[in-house]
């Protein structure tokens, strides 16, 4: 005959899974690094050809999903007032891919005409110093304009910035 | 009908189609366009639409009773490019795609040719604001040489070109006209 463990047992099991999740939760939370404001560089493109509104939209984008995001101090590019910030993380993206669909092509077909962008992401310290590095890309499969991948780059990239960085008031 | 005759009315007929297109440009270069304010425009919402026009050196965005200024001498690139969208509207694209056997999907083959016009500019602080505007194909040019005239910088070639930030560099642009 099988033997169930007592309730006791499962109570006690029960709560450490219900008091895992916040300790872990502020496990990752400590594990972020706290940032006063930060500061978006211009999408860079050297290497890649691409288009002036694409280059634009990604630009504005990050910087509209970064405040989205709860940073209470997003500096644009060349902003003079970022350089009295203590804690100042600066964003440099420099695009690595980039394929231009067709949003004819995927209205039509459904399956081609995807537009993507990969853009590397460098979050450093004012004097260089970097903190962290990922490439991040944009798609847009079936709905939208071109101009759609820049936006779903822009969310990806803000939630790496949420990931990892803390601001004061925006958390 | 003699064959002189003819020729009188087709001449007629062409120097006064002739006439009317000449009217049309001078309104295109000297007046306002229709636009649609993609992104990046501060206090102004995406997809806004509304009438763009160089006006006493700025660039001059009028939407709904609020209209938007930027400083001609504060713009330190301003590029034009080309795209198509749905001739047909959003909603009827949309409600397209429920009709039978794919049906729908062949709106999407009649698509308008539109311009696109990307311009980069400074605001007081230094700070780097990007606008993109979307307008009848070749409205987007005569926007552009209003704003060179009035003392804006463009990376294309062969108009004055502004001192480039070490940040705002791009080599591929215009290139895509």
């Amino acid at each position: 005959m099988k033997r169930f463990p007592s309730p006791g047992i499962w109570l006690s099991v029960f709560a450490l899974l219900f008091a895992a999740g916040p300790l872990l939760a502020r496990k990752n939370q400590s594990a972020k690094i706290k940032v006063a404001a930060i500061q978006v560089e211009m999408i860079q493109s050297d290497e890649i050809k691409l288009p002036a509104e694409f280059q634009v939209a990604l630009y504005e984008n990050l910087i509209h999903q970064l405040e989205k995001q709860g940073f209470s101090h997003v500096y644009r590019d060349g902003d003079r007032n970022a350089a009295s910030v203590a804690d100042l993380v600066v964003l440099r993206s420099t695009v690595r891919g980039f394929k231009a669909g067709s949003e004819k092509a995927r209205q039509v077909t459904t399956v081609s005409g995807a537009t993507s962008i990969t853009v590397h992401c460098q979050f450093t310290r004012p004097d260089g110093t970097s903190l962290l590095e990922r490439d991040v890309n944009g798609k847009v499969r079936f709905f939208g304009g071109n101009l759609r991948a820049t936006y779903d780059f822009a969310k990806k990239a803000a939630n790496v910035a949420h990931e990892n960085f803390s601001s004061p008031t925006g958390e | 009908m003699t064959p002189r005759r003819t020729t009188v009315y087709l001449a007629v007929g062409l120097l006064f189609f002739g006439f009317l297109g000449a009217i049309g440009n001078a309104q295109e270069t000297s007046g306002s366009v229709k636009a649609v304010q993609l992104t990046g425009l501060k206090g102004v919402k995406d997809n806004t639409k509304g009438t763009l026009s160089v006006e006493s050196g700025n660039l001059h965005f009028v939407h709904g009773k609020e209209n938007s200024d930027v400083s001609a001498t504060s713009i330190q690139d301003v590029v034009t490019g080309g795209d198509s969208r749905e001739s047909v509207g959003k909603t009827v694209g949309i409600m397209g795609m429920a009709a039978p056997y794919g049906g729908g999907r062949v709106l999407s083959l009649f698509r308008t040719k539109i311009d696109t016009l990307t311009v980069e500019y400074r605001d007081p602080d230094g700070g780097l604001h990007g606008v993109i505007f979307t307008m009848s194909a070749g409205a987007a040019d005569a926007i552009k040489k209003g704003l060179v005239a009035q003392g804006a910088h463009t990376s294309a070639t062969g108009e004055p070109t502004a001192v480039p930030s070490p940040s705002s560099t791009s080599p591929n642009k215009e290139e895509n006209q």
